[in-house]
């Protein structure tokens, strides 16, 4: 070795500085990448690292499940599932067109719209969002380059139709977007779940691998007062009403008058939230609540509280009805049934439109107006579901010359159909107006109960004296007057018919074709566990509230008293009697448990 | 007085017979060494582009079990060249080289294109780069024309080689290969600079350069492509433009100062694994390299490739006649410009130009042409005590 060496110094004597010269330039340069090695990694080290860290952290937010609605004994309403979604990474894939045809084919979807999404250049985009699992699995088999599948979370309402205007429905996202899942979407949402997680450049979860999460609770659980059972009766019977007298809507609400609850809420048209978009907006508007209507003669109920509860007339006070007829401001104002001298009980039995303004006249402008709006009328009921309307109810000093008359006969007057059952329902709630409510408690995903509604009375427009008075009136109308059709064997009722005319808004004029037919009703009176409002809109042929809406009432409230297991009066005991124990809450307990 | 003015190495003939013959049949320490390091230096190579495309490419086969097979068929060429006297090469000298310019023609003719270049031509089922082979033969050509006369005078010492490479230079500058028509420049300036030149005849060129420069440069910037330019343009200020053009140097420093003095270990280095940097196994190995492995990992790399290099040295010092020094010298500065470079550019120092680590980048033609100027290497070690025919 070492004479090699010396060997070549021998021989290469001064070319060796040239040689020199070309290795001090490479070790130049080696040295100058040496020193930023060491500026990179040992003085900057920490500064890359945290850059480098910052790339490669992604820090996620998802939302935890949304909390499911049950019903008043935790049946599902609405639930929270995974669903698979389809997307696409357009940056990855090479030929696009055969791609859109097979998605195309699966998820029924025009390939040429697909085709436009997947020619971006974008690292991700959705296909379809909540697909059926079939489809999924089409999909997995087709094994198809830069296409994959991700597990959602969709909301699903297991019972479709049912209580779809309550209830209302979620986005895409799982956001409220109607009804209760809006109202108490803050409740339903999932807290957020934080998760950092490794991504690449792409922005892809590269790895399954979860660095850190911190997990928030899972949404919380809406109780509803609804009754499944209560509400299936209501939807079906609401269903067949619609079919039977071909009218273009329908409602049907079921209320505990004691505490406010709401056990059943159907309407027609209704939608599905499975798929919301499918149907015209206005179906899904929830009407109990958005739109008032003249309620026609269910309003007398009211007139005839307010007329009592001031003194103004008893059961036994002769009214003249006028034959008929009864001129006011130049109009004339019609009764069906022609009469001469009646006392006040058969007024409301047969429903008479002139007593029920004569009445009104006793009471005067103010008087009336007092006592609507003790009873709600104008005014929110402040019900728990969004969009509610007060109403149209004018003060006095609007009034025209026969806007009295007119409000007397449920004309003149925009009521919801909340506002109106939540009314009467004081009648048979011994004067109290209650709150009306649809959630009945939040519940955390432990079942934990988080909230809770109890009910709460307004105000008490009239007394429990005159509630009872009303009531043995509203018995009779049901029992002997224009609610017959109302009648259950072995329970007592107490209701009120109406058949309002629709205003034509086009001749300006009330039509005679186009009617709402209405019936509200409690019982069993003595002891009323239910009150139910049903309103048919423009049913075809005779549309008096008698014949369309009192039968719908006795199919639905038979059908619910049987189920609550109300039992029926075993003696046929005097109204009165049975009255007499409501002066001892005790014995209204005890009559209770027999 | 320099290495073309000296006489025939006489003293060659006094090395023992014992010597000779050993040199001639086998390989001693200094031999071993130098494959000691080459091994040393590819086998982290493969470690590197294991490490990144085992996570990302789910290929049937592998990346780097490509690279292994094209480092068997280089370790082939090193083989049968380091065994054969490069006396016999220079016959052939310009015949190769003119051989490699046709080729080069042929690129731009009939090349394979591939990201707007056209660099590649294929053979059966593999693409190869010729712009490789040709550097091979450039150097053998420039190094038999320095050695088989003495050449005076700036115009046989710089201009007439200077000719000799232009045309290489050019046809590769067209496929556009801004790298490689680069390291064929400067092999032509490491060989000009090892004959040496006499002061005066340098300084004019140099002065000449600069005085022609501000006319040129704008027909070359004119002449770059827009990508070229572009990496240019963001090695001056990488910052302006992170997710653009400046991505590539930003990602690769970041990758490298992430890896702090210690490394992040095998497959820890997530820069590259999770394709912020992409190319992790070709012309940022390094990166990958770096990152895992940290600041003294690096070191010794650097120190494993400047062993290589000191060894060439050492050959070339050694070497037997003009040709063989020139030769030794000629292949230590093509590899020794392509590991500055490419590192220089991938920590940062350096616009990237695309040009690859040799011995640790993936790529066939790379590795099987820098393990036969390897050969080449040893071959002139190996024939230092050989008579002159």
């Amino acid at each position: 070795m070492s004479r090699n060496l010396q060997t070549s110094r021998n021989i290469q004597d001064s070319g060796i500085r040239r040689q020199t010269l070309v290795s001090l330039c490479m070790l130049a340069g080696f040295v100058i990448i040496f020193g930023r090695l060491f500026y990179l990694q040992v003085l900057q080290a920490d500064k890359m690292r945290e850059q480098a860290a910052r790339q490669h952290y992604k820090i996620l937010t998802m939302d935890s499940p949304r909390g499911p609605i049950v019903d008043r004994h935790g049946k599902p309403l609405a639930l929270t599932v995974e669903r698979p979604s389809v997307y696409a990474s357009p940056s990855v894939i090479s030929n696009p067109r055969h791609v859109a045809q097979q998605l195309a084919d699966v998820l029924q979807l025009s390939s040429a719209s697909l085709m436009r999404r997947l020619q971006t250049t974008r690292s991700f985009v959705w296909i379809k969002r909540h697909i059926t699992p079939e489809q999924a699995a089409q999909i997995r088999a087709l094994a198809l380059e830069g296409v994959g599948l991700l597990m959602e979370p969709h909301r699903q309402y297991p019972q479709g139709l049912l209580l779809s205007h309550v209830l209302g429905f979620a986005g895409v996202d799982s956001q409220g977007l109607e009804g209760l899942e809006k109202q108490y979407d803050a409740y339903l949402r999932g807290q957020a779940k934080t998760a950092i997680l490794l991504k690449d450049a792409h922005g892809h979860a590269i790895r399954p691998m979860v660095v850190k999460q911190r997990v928030g609770p899972a949404g919380y659980t809406l109780q509803l007062t609804i009754d499944e059972m209560v509400q299936y009766i209501i939807e079906e019977a609401l269903e067949h009403a619609m079919d039977r007298t071909r009218a273009k809507g329908g409602v049907i609400i079921v209320m505990d008058p004691k505490s406010g609850e709401i056990l059943g809420w159907a309407l027609r048209p209704a939608f599905d939230p499975n798929r919301p978009l499918a149907a015209d907006p206005t179906w899904r508007r929830n009407r109990g609540v958005t739109d008032p209507y003249e309620p026609g003669s269910t309003l007398k109920v009211l007139v005839a509280a307010a007329a009592i509860e001031e003194g103004k007339v008893e059961p036994g006070t002769l009214m003249y009805a006028g034959d008929g007829q009864m001129p006011v401001s130049g109009t004339i104002i019609h009764d069906t049934h022609k009469a001469g001298w009646v006392t006040f009980a058969q007024a409301v039995e047969r429903s008479s439109n002139i007593a029920a303004v004569k009445t009104a006249l006793l009471l005067k402008e103010e008087g009336l107006y007092h006592y609507l709006k003790a009873f709600g009328l104008g005014e929110r009921t402040e019900i728990d579901v969004p969009g509610e309307s007060a109403g149209l109810l004018k003060p006095p000093r609007q009034w025209g010359s026969r806007t009295l008359a007119s409000v007397a006969i449920g004309q003149e007057i925009g009521v919801t159909p909340i506002q109106l059952i939540t009314a009467v329902a004081a009648v048979a709630n011994q004067g109290w107006l209650m709150r009306p409510y649809v959630v009945r408690a939040i519940l955390d995903a432990q079942g934990t109960m988080v909230w809770e509604q109890s009910p709460q009375v307004r105000q008490r427009p009239i007394s429990g004296k005159t509630a009872r008075i009303l009531t043995t009136l509203l018995v009779n109308a049901v029992e002997k007057g224009t609610g017959k059709l109302a009648a259950i064997p072995g329970y007592q009722v107490a209701g009120k018919t109406g058949t309002a005319q629709k205003f034509d808004l086009t001749t300006g004029r009330y039509s005679t074709t186009r009617h709402i037919s209405s019936f509200v009703g409690f019982v069993p009176a003595s002891d009323p566990r239910i009150i139910a409002l049903v309103i048919v809109d423009e049913p075809q042929g005779p549309a008096w509230g008698g014949r369309i809406a009192a039968p719908i009432f006795r199919e639905v409230a038979e059908r619910i008293l049987q189920y609550l297991k109300v039992p029926p009066h075993v003696h046929d005991a005097p109204l009165t009697v049975a009255m007499a124990h409501h002066e001892d809450p005790v014995q209204s307990s005890l009559s209770k448990e027999q | 007085m320099d290495l073309l003015q000296k006489g025939k190495p006489l003293q060659m003939l006094l090395g023992s017979t014992n010597e000779r013959r050993r040199s001639e049949r086998g390989f001693d320490a200094i031999d071993w060494c130098l494959i000691g390091v080459v091994i040393s230096i590819l086998f982290l190579g493969v470690l590197s582009i294991y490490s990144v495309t085992s996570s990302t490419h789910q290929a049937r086969f592998p990346i780097y079990l490509k690279q292994v097979v094209w480092i068997g068929v280089g370790s082939l060429a090193f083989w049968i060249l380091a065994r054969t006297d490069y006396h016999k090469l220079a016959r052939f000298a310009y015949v190769f080289y003119g051989i490699g310019l046709i080729v080069l023609l042929l690129v731009l003719v009939a090349g394979k294109s591939s990201r707007g270049a056209q660099r590649w031509i294929a053979l059966g089922p593999v693409a190869v780069q010729p712009s490789e082979f040709v550097k091979v033969t450039l150097i053998v050509a420039l190094s038999v024309y320095y050695a088989s006369k003495a050449r005076h005078g700036w115009l046989y010492r710089v201009i007439v080689p200077g000719l000799i490479t232009l045309p290489g230079f050019l046809l590769i500058l067209k496929q556009p290969d801004l790298g490689s028509s680069l390291s064929f420049l400067a092999l032509y300036l490491t060989l000009v600079l090892a004959v040496g030149v006499k002061s005066k005849a340098f300084g004019l060129v140099v002065l000449s350069s600069l005085m022609v420069f501000p006319f040129v440069w704008g027909e070359v910037w004119g002449s770059l492509h827009d990508y070229q330019k572009a990496r240019i343009m963001s090695f001056m200020d990488p910052m302006s433009d992170p997710g653009g053009t400046g991505y590539h140097g930003l990602q690769s420093r970041i990758a490298i100062g992430s890896g702090q003095l210690w490394g992040k270990g095998l497959y820890g280095g997530t820069q590259i694994q999770f394709k912020f940097l992409p190319e992790g196994h070709t012309d940022f190995v390094f990166a990958v390299f770096a990152e895992e492995w940290g600041f003294l990992g690096s070191l010794v790399l650097v120190m494993l490739f400047v062993a290589l290099f000191l060894l060439g040295f050492e050959i070339a010092a050694e070497a037997k006649d003009r040709l063989g020094a020139l030769l030794a010298i000629g292949v230590v500065g093509m590899m020794a410009f392509g590991v500055i470079v490419n590192m220089a550019m991938t920590v940062g120092l350096a616009p990237i130009v695309g040009i690859p680590l040799p011995l640790m980048s993936y790529g066939g033609s790379a590795t099987v042409v820098n393990l036969a100027a390897l050969g080449i290497l040893l071959s002139v070690r190996r024939h230092r005590l050989t008579l002159l025919q």
